[in-house]
This record gives structure tokens, C-alpha cells and sequence, in this order.
């Protein structure tokens, strides 16, 4: 066995030495490798959502990493998350220092307390602006002037009729209610037919936040207006903020809602209409596929809560969506934010359509691949509708949701509060949660600023 | 083999350093210490402060201060005290079941198994099927209704008067099964003798149950009293979680789900860990008096 001395002279190691500081010091300012020899080899982590509410997707995420791990030379692992652990989960993990590079997001406060603990990476400068538009995460992802998500498929909430109902109780098939007075006259007439006029499940408690949701918004001029009630320069006692309570006992106590609400869940509150047991129902658009599949697609009809609200939102659609962003402790952004530009790729987005039938929220897609009338009046009404408002209730403290939202209308439901009660516990648990977070009061009086635009 | 005689194994103990026990239980007590003993210290340390992440400034009682004044906290409290009206019930039954089973009623076997199935089946399990069977049109009111009983068809888990019993009735019926086991075994070790005595004394069924069988149970039935408070106490989550989610309303909440909801739905971590301190707390003084009980009749 040889060995072979390196023998390195003094000119040789000087030389050596200097090209080596001059390529070390121009690197940073001259970026000229090719992305792929950039990237070759990295790891790294995407967290997601989505396949509970829009079955197919996990196919479109499986495909697009696969396809873009080719490409790019390097690998992505997907982790699909459980419902009650995707805002948790990822907290914890940012908390621990060990969040995934890429991470789903629901929209408003869902993202915004990660945004305001300093865990998620503004897409600004990472994502061109032009995309960031297209893909438009609606007003509720942006705090400061920065966006943190970007936005991926429609979960718009909305109302279906039945059509044959509304036919059978001699009213316009064809033309929903739209006020408030329109509603009570259609629950009348469906009762009278034999018909439950309105169909859900308060059991678990989200469709009160879901008809809060419908019912408060269309009292509002702006989404700032409900942050107001957060802050404490706007209060619930005030007839105008609890009204949309009142109007819930009205229709349970005329007994236009199922018997049974309190004690089903959500979903099997809204298959009833599926099942053809109610004529209205709330849904998000991801279940559109599921209850008109159930129903007939011809039988089902789309309408906008008809609120009877006095505010500048009324009778708007409400545009939602759900999105994607980039943890602030990723030692890969530019990768990320390379993997999310590729998910907007014309091929990929109407591969969200071919894949799951969820609705791309991209402003280039065009909508032209739906042949469905049902769901591209969905589509165009609750997606690409420039005159649609934010989900006011994506603006709540989750204290709310559980002791305002699900528990005014399970209370109203059972007969122990009133709409002014509601509005009086609706204040109490706004004062609380104040008193509980004097930090997060200050980013939401921020964001309240932000709103206002 | 070798076998040591008693003076060979005293003087191997008198030469053993009296510290030397002590060396040998160290790693597992160090152990020990860490895995119950850190994540208290931690449970409480969070509870004084704002948690926002993983930790968050220092905010003193505040946080107990804001529990004790929260209208949900007291009701969750008062739902927790009538849960524990379940214990009684519990400690009946079982010794009722027991002594029929003991007594060898035709098919005690199957009866036995049967009885103690539910407390081998998962919570979660029990719970969205009795959801189910129990929502106002469940199969529970079809039944009612079928038998011309439309009166008693109510609406079990979607009526605040009704729903914290509903939820009562079906952890008893899940933990009736352990104290039957347990009282069972305890009646199959005692001398049969005393009851062959009494019978022949002439005491009917019920004065030998009330004089001779129970007072020889009573050891069982303190501890089996001890674990049914803390299973009200600590144990009674998941059927509430799996239910109800503590409505409707908030006529089911228990400080356990307050805490769940509070710490990791509000993300109010601190203020979540407080509760849990409380908890904490009122586990120990339930348990140190029930054990003092105990420990004072024995």
C-alpha cells in the first residue's frame, strides 16, 4: 500500500486561500446557480388539511410533491392533520422550535395569533406579488400590510334550498327569499306543507357559529365593525349586534328549525337536507358535491342568507377559502415558497377541480372546467364574486366560539335564553376574553386599523 | 444450590451499609421524580403566567383570580358535585349484582360477562353510540314511542335538565362492571361458613345480606367508594368530550373540559394549567381524606 504525499507550495496555498475568500464574499450577491442545484437534497415539512371536507385532495397534494420532488431534487413530507389538532399542532411545534416548513391555515384569527406569536413568515418577498394577488387569501390574512397565506381552495359558506320543496309549498323555485319577511313567509308556507322549513345540528356546537356567521354579518358595514365588539368601543347589548339571536328564537320557537337540533351534530343536521327531510340548510362548498349527490343536483338550489340585516353586507355571498404559508423557522423559505408558486401553476390548479371537485380560488382559473350549472353558480357567485365579504366569524377569538357562538343558540335552542340574554352573555365573554388577553387585545385593535381599509 | 442459613443471611445484612437500599432505589426514584414531579412543577409554573407559545410573563394569581370569578369554572364545579351523587349509586349496585351473582342466579355466568363488558369497552365507543341511540329521534325514543311511551321520549343529551343525567347514567352503567368484579372476588374469599351459620340461625336473604355479608365487605366498599370519587373527579372527560362537548349550553361542562378548552382550544395554556392545579389540589385533599377515613377505621 502507497501513499501519495499532497504536497502544496506556499504560492499554491495563498492562491487557494484568495479565490476561495473572493467566491465565499460575492456569493450572497450573485445568486447565479441554477434552483434545482440550489435545492438538491433538502428536506422538508408540509402540515395539512383538507381531505375531511373535499375527498381527493390528498391525491392532488400526494401528486403535486411527487412531481414537484422530481423537478426540484428534493423531498417533501406530507403530514395530513386530524381537525382538533391543526392550529395546536402546529403552535406547539413552532413553540418547541420545531414547526413544519409548510403549513395549512384557516383563514382570520385561525392564522392571525400565529402570525401575532411571530410563527408564521410573511409570503411578501418570498411569493411575487402578482401571485399573491391572484391567489388572493381575502382581507382577513393580512396584518400590517403583510400577507401570510396564500390562498388554495373555496370554503365559502352558503345556503342550499330544495328546490321540489319550494315548489310543492307554491313558492318561486327559482327565486330564494332575500329578506328577512321573505323567509318567514317561505318557513310558513313549507311548514304548513308538512315541510321542516330549516334543517342542522347544534349538538357539537359550529353551526352557531356558522349562523352567526350569516346573521350578524349582514348588520355590519365593514369586518372592522366586529372586531369593535372585541375591543370594547362596540357593545352586544346594543339591539343591532344581538339582533340576528332574536331572529334564531323566532324561527325555533315558530318551529321552523328540526326538533331535534340540540341533539344531532353538524353534519348529520345537514344531511337531512341530503336526505331530503328539510328545505334549507347552511353548508360550506366543499359539502356541495356531498349533499346534492344526496338530493338530485337538480332539486338543490343556492341561496344567500336572507338576514333582513340594515348593514352594507347584507345580502353579499360571503367569500372564504382555506391556505397555505411558511413557517418563520424554516431554514428553507425560498424552497417553500417555490413549492407554493408551483401548487398556482395552471396544471395544478385545475387539478384541485379534476382531483377533489373543491373550487381553486386562483383569479386565473376561469371557471370554464366546470360543466355542473350548480356548481358553477357556486363558483361564481361565492368565489369569483368581487362583491363578496370576509366570514365575519373567522374575526372571533375562539373563547367565543365555544362560550358565545355555540352556546347562545344551543341556549336559545333550549329554551333558556332569549335574543337580549344572548347579547348580554355575548358581552360578558367579550369582557372576559379582554381581561384575559391584554396582549392580544393590542394586535387586534391593529388589526381592526387594518380592516378599515 | 446453596441455600443460606438464617445467622449467614443476618450477618450479610448487618454488613450491609444502611444506605445501601437507598442506592439501589435511587435510579428508579430519580426516575420517578422526573416523570410525575417535573411536569407538576411545570403545570404549576404555567399557571402564573400568560402562555403565549411556550412560555409568557410572569402574571402572579391572575389566572385563579379570573377561574374563580368565571361563571362556566362555578357551574363546571356544581356539575362535577352532582356527578359525584353517582358514587352511592355505584357502590349499591355493584353490591346488589355482586351478592345475586355470588348467589348463583340461573345463567350468573353469561350475567357476569355481560356486567362487566361495558367497563372493558372504549369511551370513546360508548359514547358516540349512546349519542346516537340517545338523540330525540334516537333509537332509544323510537323504542319508547313504538311501546306507546311518547311521554318518557325525551330529548336526553339535547336538554339541559336532562342532558348532565343522561351523561351520569351512562358512566355508571360503564363503571358498575369493575365494582361488581370487585365485590364479587371479595364475597368468593369469605367463609362460607358464617352464611351456612346464619341460615341455619333462620336469617332470611336480606338479614344475612344486611348483617352478615356487607359488614364483611366493608374494606371493599371504602376503597371502591375512594376510586368511584376520583373516577368522578378525573375520570368522567372523555364520556362529557365524547357526548356533549360539555352543552348544550353549558349544562355538562366539568373543569376538565374547561381546562381541554381552555388550554388548547383558547390557547390560554396558562390559564388552562390553573385549572389544572385546582384540580390538582382537590384530587389530593378528596384522596387524603378518604384515605385518613380509611386508614382511622382499619
Amino acid at each position: 500500500m502507497s501513499h501519495k504525499v499532497l504536497r502544496i507550495s506556499r504560492r499554491d496555498f495563498v492562491k487557494l486561500a484568495a479565490t476561495s475568500a473572493i467566491a465565499a464574499g460575492i456569493y450572497p450577491f450573485v445568486n447565479w446557480a441554477p434552483y434545482t442545484a440550489h435545492a438538491a437534497g433538502e428536506k422538508l415539512r408540509m402540515w395539512w388539511w383538507g381531505e375531511q371536507e373535499a375527498p381527493g385532495l390528498e391525491k392532488w397534494v400526494k401528486d403535486s410533491v411527487a412531481m414537484f420532488e422530481k423537478d426540484a431534487g428534493v423531498t417533501i413530507e406530507v403530514t395530513l392533520q386530524d381537525t382538533t389538532t391543526v392550529i395546536s399542532e402546529f403552535q406547539t411545534a413552532s413553540a418547541a422550535g420545531n414547526a413544519p416548513d409548510i403549513q395549512f391555515l384557516w383563514n382570520g384569527i385561525y392564522h392571525m395569533e400565529s402570525v401575532w406569536l411571530g410563527y408564521l413568515e410573511p409570503l411578501n418577498g418570498l411569493i411575487s406579488d402578482e401571485l399573491l394577488k391572484e391567489a388572493d387569501a381575502t382581507v382577513l390574512s393580512i396584518y400590517q400590510g403583510k400577507q401570510y397565506r396564500l390562498g388554495w381552495y373555496a370554503a365559502s359558506p352558503m345556503w342550499l334550498y330544495n328546490k321540489e320543496m319550494f315548489d310543492k309549498a307554491g313558492l318561486n323555485a327559482d327565486e330564494p327569499p332575500t329578506t328577512w319577511e321573505g323567509l318567514l313567509d317561505a318557513c310558513d308556507k313549507l311548514k304548513s306543507k308538512g315541510f321542516t322549513p330549516i334543517v342542522g345540528g347544534l349538538k357539537d356546537g359550529p353551526w352557531g357559529e356558522w349562523y352567526m356567521g350569516h346573521a350578524l354579518g349582514p348588520n355590519l358595514d365593514t369586518p372592522a365593525e366586529a372586531l369593535k365588539l372585541f375591543i370594547g368601543e362596540l357593545d352586544w347589548r346594543e339591539p343591532k349586534y344581538h339582533e340576528h339571536w332574536t331572529k334564531l328564537e323566532q324561527l325555533w320557537k315558530a318551529g321552523y328549525m328540526n326538533e331535534d337540533m340540540n341533539s344531532i351534530d353538524l353534519y348529520p343536521g345537514m344531511d337531512y337536507f341530503g336526505a331530503g327531510k328539510g328545505a334549507m340548510t347552511a353548508i360550506v362548498i366543499p359539502t356541495l358535491g356531498k349533499q346534492a349527490g344526496m338530493l338530485g343536483a337538480e332539486k338543490v338550489g343556492l341561496m344567500v342568507f336572507p338576514a333582513g340585516g340594515k348593514g352594507k353586507m347584507n345580502n353579499k355571498p360571503i367569500r372564504d377559502l382555506q391556505g397555505l404559508g411558511i413557517s418563520s423557522q424554516s431554514q428553507h423559505k425560498e424552497i417553500a415558497a417555490k413549492f407554493l408558486e408551483f401548487l398556482h401553476t395552471p396544471e395544478r390548479v385545475q387539478a384541485i377541480w379534476t382531483d377533489s371537485k373543491a373550487l381553486p380560488t386562483d383569479a386565473s382559473w376561469d371557471g370554464s372546467a366546470i360543466e355542473d350549472p350548480l356548481f358553477r353558480g357556486a363558483w361564481k357567485t361565492w368565489v369569483a364574486n368581487p362583491d363578496a365579504v370576509p366570514y365575519i366569524s373567522n374575526l372571533m377569538p375562539v373563547m367565543f366560539w365555544t362560550d358565545a357562538m355555540f352556546v347562545n343558540s344551543q341556549k336559545i335552542v333550549a329554551g333558556e335564553y332569549n335574543g337580549e340574554q344572548a347579547g348580554e352573555n355575548a358581552q360578558a365573554v367579550a369582557t372576559k376574553w379582554r381581561e384575559q388577553n391584554p396582549d392580544l387585545l393590542e394586535h387586534y385593535q391593529i388589526w381592526a386599523e387594518d380592516l378599515k381599509l | 444450590m446453596i441455600t443460606l442459613g438464617w445467622t449467614e443471611s443476618a450477618r450479610i445484612m448487618l454488613r450491609t451499609k444502611p444506605w445501601t437500599p437507598y442506592l439501589y432505589l435511587a435510579p428508579v426514584s430519580l426516575l420517578m421524580l422526573f416523570v410525575f414531579g417535573y411536569p407538576l412543577v411545570a403545570i404549576f409554573d404555567f399557571s402564573l403566567r400568560r402562555i403565549r407559545g411556550a412560555s409568557g410573563p410572569f402574571i402572579g394569581l391572575e389566572n385563579y383570580r379570573q377561574i374563580f370569578k368565571d361563571e362556566v369554572f362555578q357551574q363546571a364545579i356544581l356539575h362535577n358535585a352532582q356527578l359525584l351523587l353517582a358514587v352511592p349509586i355505584l357502590v349499591l349496585v355493584g353490591i346488589v349484582l355482586a351478592v345475586l351473582l355470588y348467589e348463583r342466579v340461573a345463567g350468573w355466568r353469561i350475567h357476569r360477562t355481560i356486567l362487566f363488558a361495558p367497563f372493558i369497552i372504549a369511551i370513546p365507543v360508548i359514547g358516540i353510540v349512546f349519542s346516537n341511540m340517545l338523540s330525540l329521534n334516537g333509537a332509544v325514543n323510537e323504542l319508547l314511542r313504538a311501546m306507546g311511551l311518547d311521554f318518557l321520549a325525551l330529548d336526553w343529551l339535547g336538554s339541559a335538565q336532562m342532558a348532565l343525567w343522561s351523561v351520569m347514567a351512562i358512566i355508571i352503567w360503564h363503571e358498575m362492571g369493575f365494582g361488581v368484579v370487585l365485590f364479587l372476588a371479595r364475597l368468593l374469599s369469605l367463609n362460607e361458613e358464617i352464611q351456612e351459620a346464619a341460615r341455619i340461625d333462620g336469617a332470611g336473604w336480606w338479614q344475612r345480606l344486611w348483617y352478615v355479608t356487607i359488614p364483611q365487605l366493608k374494606d371493599v366498599t371504602e376503597f371502591y367508594a375512594v376510586v368511584s370519587v376520583i373516577t368522578m373527579l378525573a375520570w368522567v372527560f372523555p364520556f362529557v368530550y365524547v357526548m356533549t362537548r360539555g352543552g348544550p349550553g353549558n349544562a355538562t361542562m366539568i373543569p376538565g373540559l374547561d381546562m381541554y378548552q381552555s388550554a388548547f382550544q383558547n390557547a390560554q395554556l396558562g390559564y388552562g394549567m390553573a385549572i389544572g392545579t385546582l384540580l390538582f389540589f382537590a384530587m389530593l385533599v378528596v384522596t387524603g381524606v378518604a384515605l385518613r377515613i380509611l386508614r382511622v377505621r382499619t
